[in-house]
């Protein structure tokens, strides 16, 4: 790839433009001729397209969107289209900008959605502390119910749906699929065993497709121009493009949409403008905190798409890349992290809800100069004994902390033997 | 006297036809508790069993769980300062410190302090870390130079 990748804008199309939530402005450009197109195809049909423009999930774990939709049983009944728009993986604040931008692309993604699945009833999940951009959706939900987007027979072609907004109340976990379920359905957030897949067997009880607030976005474009020019964007595996949201100590930390496979440094030095005055690159988180950390010399060449990252051994994530200046101490880094997991574990399984205690407990004592070397081959040994052993994703908060111990030991030890003596947090 | 105002119960009557079950409401009506009185008191929790059949653990169990609903009377102003990964890179930490300096010095002048103040796990502005907010504003890019003059739109200092 050269310096002439061309940018596609689908989900950031209408970016720059004045009064960009409306719907007069929405429509203008574009806005809800999809659904028109949609609505007089048959829902197998738009499974299709969806399926074979390869879009995947943009939520994090990049899971093919249109099988999940074909996973739904044909059977007469309630089927529910959960929107996950709660955006709460630290560094990630992609979604928050399609509600600035364009709810209404939501909407009709949706819309869409619901129609391919069978759904009659939707939910948009939204983290609490979205305040004004719940406010937008709700605006931009009362438009469409107005005129006819939403509602019975909508454009008179005989499909009724239903659309509502939920407001989380500041819970991590309830971004992992059926932990949202567990919330929506009024309990704690609490995830569930999973067969029975959310597909088959979610909200209370029925068929329910979750799907992150990115990949409902960009169905209308999908449907509307077909699935080989989704295609034609990114790379073969993973098409089309994605928002990336990057932040740390940038000239122009932000939301950039670009295909699939662009060159992560260019991001980084181009459209975020390059670091600021003074700092130094340390390391990237590449995906969101649940990514582990690379090095400059693993990033130099890397393309952000699933493969290239994966096999980076990190992962593409949510999209979310943050940047590790060179001041940055790893140890403090390290404890932030895991900080913030032990917080938001749910406490339904005992590796996840203890195993996260343990490693911050131990990391007290590297700050307390109580630790020895040795502490880092137990934090390691934990890690160990969580990942892949609880009902969700969460214990697997052990892959960055593995990541840091595997790039960054010889900084971990020489902390431990140094005895530091630096005040607690001093950054900068 | 009654525990909720009338239009209170209007709302929490709302809520319990909006969703598709009256349990899948609990959230929602605990947020409108929340606007209204500021915290979510006992009292609150056994009128929401005794008059609306919400049962009185199923919406314990929500209001414990979550974090943002406050089971204690707060401060006026409850500041939610993100002290995550990017914010922390960003300097949020040190500003936390100004903030508590400023708390402090509230209550020197002998004045019961209306600021609060918790660090809270990722606000998704990451693009303007470090960030916090004061009850529902968003506030970005606070740094230690210049959170005491956010602070002083609130409550100046006595």
């Amino acid at each position: 790839m050269g310096d002439t990748i061309t940018k596609v804008k689908i989900l950031t199309q209408y970016e720059g433009m004045s009064n960009s939530r409306s719907l007069s402005t929405y429509k203008e450009h574009g806005g809800y001729e999809a659904l028109a197109v949609a609505l007089k195809k048959s829902p197998d049909e738009i499974v299709s397209i969806v399926k074979d423009s390869g879009l995947r999930g943009r939520g994090g774990a990049g899971f093919p969107t249109g099988l999940k939709w074909s996973f739904v049983p044909k059977t007469e009944g309630k089927k529910y289209l959960l929107c996950n728009n709660d955006e709460g993986e630290p560094g990630t604040f992609k979604d928050r900008y399609i509600l600035e931008l364009s709810p209404h692309m939501l909407i009709e993604g949706m819309i869409i959605s619901a129609f391919a699945v069978g759904a009659q009833k939707g939910y948009v999940y939204t983290r609490c502390e979205f305040f004004d951009e719940i406010k937008w959706l709700d605006d931009a939900i009362k438009e469409a119910y107005e005129a006819g987007y939403l509602g019975k027979n909508i454009l008179g072609l005989g499909f009724d749906f239903d659309l509502d907004q939920y407001q989380g109340a500041g819970a991590y976990i309830c971004g992992e699929e059926t932990g949202l379920i567990s919330s929506l359905e009024g309990k704690k957030g609490q995830p569930k065993l999973k067969p029975p897949f959310p597909a088959v067997s979610g909200y209370l009880g029925c068929p329910t497709v979750v799907n992150n607030t990115e990949t409902l976005s960009a169905v209308p474009w999908i449907v509307k121009n077909g699935s080989d020019a989704y295609r034609a964007i990114g790379t073969e595996k993973s098409p089309g493009t994605k928002l990336f949201s990057i932040s740390g100590p940038l000239k122009n930390p932000g939301v950039f949409e670009v295909p699939l496979g662009y060159p992560m440094m260019k991001l980084v030095e181009e459209d975020a403008g390059g670091l600021l005055e003074g700092e130094e690159l340390k390391a990237i988180i590449p995906g969101g905190l649940s990514a582990p950390v690379l090095l400059p010399e693993d990033v130099k060449d890397l393309t952000l798409d699933y493969e290239a990252i994966a096999a980076s051994k990190s992962m593409l994530g949510s999209g979310a890349i943050t940047i590790i200046p060179k001041r940055q101490c790893m140890v403090e880094l390290l404890k932030l992290i895991m900080d913030f997991y032990h917080h938001e574990s749910c406490g339904q399984c005992t590796p996840c809800r203890e195993g996260t205690g343990w490693i911050t407990n131990i990391l007290e004592g590297f700050f307390d100069k109580s630790a020895t070397v040795d502490d880092i081959d137990q934090i390691y040994a934990i890690c160990q004994q969580m990942a892949g052993r609880t009902i969700c994703a969460l214990s697997d908060a052990a892959m960055p902390t593995v990541g840091i111990i595997n790039k960054f030991r010889d900084e971990l030890v020489s902390y431990i033997e140094r005895g530091t003596e630096r005040e607690r947090f001093s950054y900068i | 006297m009654a525990v909720f105002t009338p239009q209170i119960e209007e709302k929490i009557e709302h809520y319990l036809q909006r969703y598709e079950t009256r349990r899948s409401a609990i959230l929602p009506i605990l947020h409108v508790i929340q606007d209204e009185y500021g915290w979510i008191k006992d009292e609150h929790i056994k009128e929401l069993d005794e008059k609306f059949q919400l049962h009185r653990v199923h919406v314990q169990e929500v209001a414990t769980f979550y974090s943002m609903y406050r089971l204690k009377e707060p401060k006026k102003f409850r500041i939610l300062f993100c002290d995550n990964v990017v914010c922390c890179i960003m300097g949020a930490k040190q500003t936390m410190a100004k903030v508590q300096e400023y708390i402090v010095a509230y209550e020197k002048a002998g004045k019961d302090c209306p600021f609060s103040l918790e660090g809270v796990p990722c606000l998704g502005v990451c693009d303007g870390a470090p960030a916090m907010l004061i009850n529902k504003d968003r506030h970005l890019k606070i740094n230690p130079d210049n959170v005491a003059e956010y602070m002083e739109r609130y409550a100046p200092l006595p």
